[in-house]
């Protein structure tokens, strides 16, 4: 006996010790503001109905647990062995015990099993007609939203109205990802050649909020950073946002628009479009349809100290700024780190009007869509219409302000692992290639334009 | 193979073993191929372990680029490839190889050639899959290699070469082991043992075999589609050309899930193994166990798409693969309650190897109890692919499967070695595991319900991750000291232990009726077994009196015992019963050598260790097409299957062993 009774109380304590932990961790898991991704706190039919599920798995769960647990740790300690104890009795089975042990968990199951097929076929029911259709297609490694509905095509921001279902089909232009907000239901898979479809309803009772979304499919390098973000915002919010989103770029602004007034200039770093410049295209820039007065946001817009003050046009001010940034919780906001050694020159004033020229004529347009820029047509790269009225770039990792635009723009391949854009700035080294980029390389200048031009196009 | 009488030889001077590297390199003894599988996983515990705090380093905090995410990734594809393929397999094949031949009665197993080659080509392919992570090079594809991410135009580099061709490789190995081992079982067991007197570890490692050569050939066709589509222009996983990837998924799953049963039954078998010896009980139940475990491997073929609940199969398969999973709950915990209440009633000894098995008992409950939070598919939804799996599969696989092995350990390496393991290091080991682990694993749950995807090699800062991270690298630090001990205590007591005898814990299976380590012919007698604890018949026969077997001796195998008292059937030669109280289990003076006793010894020799090379280089020389070095290429494949081919027919037309001269053998 070379063991005494210690280590058995130390076994009795480490499981007790575990299942006393577990409840106020539980506990704790239900507060959105310390565990903003929670599963436990869910927002819609589809999140409630699995919760229901887990809370009655959780339940037997731990019953099963304290049950099985409880009686090994009084088994090794009421049987441990005595000096001078008389050998145990052979006993090699009872067929009472074991049946019944076959039987209850079999019950137990029953209780498991009939409530989970109910949910499968609730839950994986077609969805009804008048649900707002969603195409999500994958790429390594970003989110490509498209609303049939409302001819929106946007990237790594999805708008959803509150209380109104949502119809997702799911599709992959490369590898397998996988479409998960867990506050709003269940993951579903993107499977290349196939749709996928998921539907939920975000609750009417949610107010105005932003969820994290991630993909959970191991996709290749950079699977940790294909992140998008999930604006839920009442109908009407939605409707104005799918309205602007819809109409093409706003940049630059047409001829025919009224002379803009002063705009307050609180950026360190003011940015004046000139007047009278207007690209080839700028007839098509002139959206048929605006959505009805906002010309307050538009003094939001320029208050956005990020932004370079672009003047736009009147009270046609586009603005997609529909979620207001102050309902933005820390969760919401990229903390991703530059690379080091990854600097831009300071002080650099951007221009959007160069910047645009610059932009039509580089290599960005082979990759990128700008409605209303006819010489950006590229589809292999996210939609880039409304990129100033997005929160984060690069799939959310990084917040869409001057500086990380800048610094993204300069090299790519260094803020994103394995990221498929280009590395642009001269001088640059590609890290996936090694080579240093020389001719046809953005000067850090032309990177200031071109990100003045993209934070334009709002 | 029951031999009743030593029969004679035509030649004498051939069975030398052979002294020094090519006694190893050329052996075809179980025990000493056991011994090179044992430190070989134990090495590649170490090494998967290192990956495993590469990972657990990375996560500490948000946002940390101790590795790249290229590094990372290859890092964690390795992690679960070495642990599953390089560690748990082949430290189970440790076991089959040491202890099969001992705990039923035979002198080695079936195919003792194929069972040497089994071992070279897991070492080879071992090597051949872990090599390229010196060089940048190691598979990345995850170790489920989800197509088309492992195609061409994902992955275009070598690093899916090497895991698509070493997993070829290692899976010959454990197929050629399958087939062997099944033989073993059922052809040689000693006069008396029925296959319900076999011994818990046989019985479980008896499933397993069936569900090796059962589930390996279909990852094998998986893997030959995914290097025909690398290497040959095929369009299996093509999804330019309109492949369907769930081709690969369903294909990995139905190897997959019988792979999780391959990983964990070999550890039940050892705890019930440990627990009725620790207990000074026999195992409660038995023929349920024995019932148990087959059902378990059979439901094992019928739960595979519940990897894939996400995939969007439909209610339909949804619900009979959620049901199925369910089910396989049943059998799972009779086991539990069966170890239970084998202790139930006992005399415990706590020892580092029972110490271990109670563990796994208590560990793998909160695995199971997990794997049924996501047998039900909608639940499931909100947990697969999150590190609520991550915890669940980390329990089942080190609360279970390694734990077991753990306990294995401690309780076998006495039987491997012929020296006892330090308890103090033991306990420390024990301790440190146990707590390590739970701090490792079980945070894992939340984070994974908060909302953490697996497979990702950093994370953003206030997503209410960062506490339980910083709680599963302390935890993983601990077991990495945990693991540092098990080897010093190996390493240390593989030469200095104390002498363990033939029976250093008192066990009831043959295994313990013979010396530490066992002779190279392991029974000088072919033993007649009349009951499942022959060795507590002749140790404590007042125990095992009212066992009916027992008082009735068995007929069958020529073995008649009187009465109650008068004795029992044991590991002994004849039909004469023990008679008195047993002799003393010490080990004798000096074991006589195989050549005194008469008893054939395969020879020794290098033709299975040549197959393997050859069948390895030549699989090694495909990389290089995709490094456009085909001359190296051709000359590797050409080299290789000349080599292949050679060894293999200099290996078939050569004699197993001395040729029997006399005609007193019997079949």
């Amino acid at each position: 006996m070379p063991f005494p009774s210690r280590p058995r109380r130390q076994v009795a304590a480490a499981l007790a010790g575990a299942a006393v932990l577990a409840v106020p961790l539980l506990l704790a898991a239900c507060d959105v503001k310390s565990y903003p991704n929670s599963t436990f706190l869910p927002h819609s039919e589809f999140g409630k109905a699995i919760d229901d599920l887990w809370n009655l798995l959780l339940q037997l769960g731990t019953l099963v647990f304290v049950f099985v647990e409880g009686l090994l740790v009084y088994t090794i300690i009421k049987y441990r062995r005595r000096p001078g104890a008389a050998p145990p009795r052979h006993v090699h089975g009872n067929t009472t015990l074991e049946i019944l042990w076959t039987v209850i968990p079999a019950v137990i199951l029953v209780f498991i099993a009939v409530p989970t097929v109910k949910t499968i076929f609730k839950t994986e029911a077609r969805a009804s007609a008048d649900a707002l259709q969603v195409e999500v297609y994958g790429h390594q490694w970003w989110w490509e939203f498209r609303y049939p509905q409302y001819g929106v095509t946007t990237a790594n921001e999805l708008y959803l109205p509150i209380g109104r279902k949502v119809n997702f089909a799911l599709r992959t232009q490369d590898v397998l990802h996988s479409f998960w907000i867990p506050q709003l239901g269940g993951k579903r898979d993107l499977i290349s050649n196939h749709t996928n479809y998921l539907w939920f309803t975000p609750d009417s009772t949610m107010s105005t909020s932003a969820w994290n979304g991630t993909c959970n499919e191991y996709c290749g390098a950079s699977h940790a950073n294909m992140r998008f973000r999930v604006f839920v915002v009442p109908p009407a919010d939605f409707a104005r946002w799918a309205t602007h989103q819809a109409s093409p770029a706003v940049f630059p602004v047409s001829t025919v628009a009224p002379p803009p007034p002063p705009a307050p200039a609180p950026a360190a770093t003011p940015a004046r479009r000139p007047a009278g410049r207007t690209a080839s295209g700028a007839a098509d820039a002139q959206p048929l349809v605006r959505p009805v007065a906002n010309g307050a946001l538009g003094a939001q817009a320029a208050a956005d100290a990020d932004a370079p003050t672009i003047v736009q046009g009147g009270s046609q001010a586009p603005d997609g700024d529909v979620f207001p940034r102050d309902s933005l919780r820390p969760n919401n906001i990229p903390t991703t780190p530059t690379p080091d050694g990854l600097t831009f020159t300071p002080g650099l004033v951007g221009d959007a009007g160069r910047g645009q020229k610059i932009y039509s004529i580089s290599a960005c347009i082979g990759c990128h869509t700008i409605k209303g820029n006819p010489s950006s047509v590229g589809i292999t790269g996210p939609n880039l219409t409304h990129v100033g009225s997005r929160f984060t770039i690069a799939a959310g990792l990084y917040p869409n302000d001057t500086e990380h635009l800048r610094l993204w723009i300069k090299n790519a391949r260094e803020m994103k692992d394995g990221v498929l854009m280009l590395t642009l700035g001269l001088n640059q080294i590609d890290p996936q290639t090694g080579i240093k980029v020389t001719a046809g390389g953005l000067t850090d200048q032309q990177i200031a334009d071109i990100a003045a031009y993209l934070q334009a196009l709002k | 193979m029951a031999t009743t009488a030593a029969p004679t030889f035509a030649t004498h001077t051939e069975y030398a073993v052979g002294e020094g590297w090519r006694a190893w390199l050329g052996t075809t003894d179980h025990k000493k191929i056991g011994y090179l599988y044992f430190f070989t996983a134990l090495f590649f515990l170490m090494f998967g372990g290192a990956e495993a705090e590469m990972i657990r380093w990375q996560l500490r905090a948000p946002n940390e680029h101790f590795l790249s995410a290229e590094t990372y990734n290859q890092i964690f594809t390795m992690h679960g490839t070495t642990m599953i393929f390089l560690v748990v397999m082949p430290m189970s094949a440790a076991f089959f190889n040491l202890l099969i031949p001992l705990q039923i009665g035979a002198r080695d197993v079936a195919f003792p050639r194929l069972n040497a080659f089994s071992y070279w080509v897991y070492l080879l392919g071992a090597i051949f899959i872990s090599v390229p992570i010196f060089f940048g090079a190691a598979p990345n594809g995850g170790w489920f290699g989800y197509a088309p991410l492992t195609t061409m135009p994902y992955s275009p580099g070598l690093n899916i070469d090497f895991w698509a061709l070493g997993l070829q490789i290692l899976g010959i190995s454990s197929l050629a082991a399958g087939f062997n081992f099944i033989t073993t079982i059922i052809n040689m067991r000693a006069p008396g043992m029925n296959l319900m007197r076999m011994p818990m570890f046989t019985w479980m490692a008896f499933v397993v075999q069936f569900l090796i050569v059962l589930a390996f050939p279909v990852i094998t066709i998986a893997v030959v589609f995914l290097v025909f589509d690398r290497f040959f222009g095929t369009n299996f996983y093509e999804i330019a050309a309109g492949a369907d990837p769930l081709l690969w998924q369903h294909l990995f799953w139905v190897f997959g899930h019988p792979e999780v049963y391959i990983l964990v039954l070999p550890a039940f078998g050892l705890v019930s193994e440990v627990l009725p010896t620790f207990s000074r009980k026999p195992l409660f139940g038995y023929p349920v166990m024995v019932y148990s475990g087959i059902l378990i491997g059979v439901l094992g073929f019928g739960v595979w798409a519940h990897h894939m609940f996400a995939v969007g199969m439909g209610p339909i398969a949804d619900t009979v693969f959620g049901v199925t999973t369910m089910l396989i709950a049943i059998p799972t915990g009779v086991k539990i309650f069966n170890w239970i209440f084998t202790m139930w009633g006992g005399s415990i000894h706590f020892t580092t190897a029972s110490m271990f098995a109670i563990g796994l008992v208590g560990m793998f409950t909160i695995g199971g109890i997990s794997g049924i939070m996501h047998s039900s598919p909608p639940a499931d939804l909100q947990q697969t692919d999150t590190y609520f799996i991550v915890a669940h599969f980390h329990y089942v696989l080190f609360g279970g499967s390694l734990m077991g092995l753990f306990a294995g350990i401690y309780y076998y390496f006495p039987k491997l070695t012929g020296h006892m393991l330090d308890e103090r290091l033991g306990q420390w080991h024990f301790w440190l595991n146990l707590v390590g682990s739970n701090l490792a694993f079980f945070p894992m749950h939340f984070s994974g319900l908060l909302g953490m995807p697996r497979r990702i090699y950093t994370y953003d800062a206030n997503q209410g991750w960062d506490g339980f991270n910083m709680m599963s690298t302390a935890g993983a630090i601990i077991v990495g000291v945990a693991s540092a001990i098990l080897a010093i205590n190996i390493l240390i007591s593989r030469k200095r232990g104390a002498p363990a005898g033939n029976d250093p814990w008192g066990g009831g299976t043959l295994e313990w009726s013979i010396p530490s380590p066992p002779p190279v012919y392991n029974f000088v007698h072919i033993p007649r077994v009349t009951s499942r604890y022959p060795m507590w018949d002749l140790t404590s026969p007042q125990l095992t009196a009212d066992v009916p077997h027992t008082r009735a001796g068995d007929k069958s195998v020529e073995v008649d015992v009187a009465g109650v008292d008068a004795g029992h059937a044991g590991p002994r030669p004849g039909g004469a019963p023990a008679g008195r109280s047993p002799a003393p289990v010490v080990a004798a003076a000096r074991i006589p050598t195989a050549e005194e006793l008469g008893i054939p010894i395969p020879y020794t020799t290098l033709k299975p260790f040549f197959t393997a090379l050859g069948l390895t280089v030549m699989l090694s020389g495909l990389p290089f097409a995709h490094a456009d070095m085909p001359g190296i290429e051709y000359t590797l494949i050409f080299a290789g299957a000349c080599t292949l081919v050679g060894s293999l027919f200099w290996w078939v037309t050569s004699p197993l062993e001395p040729e029997v001269a006399h005609s007193e053998h019997t079949h």
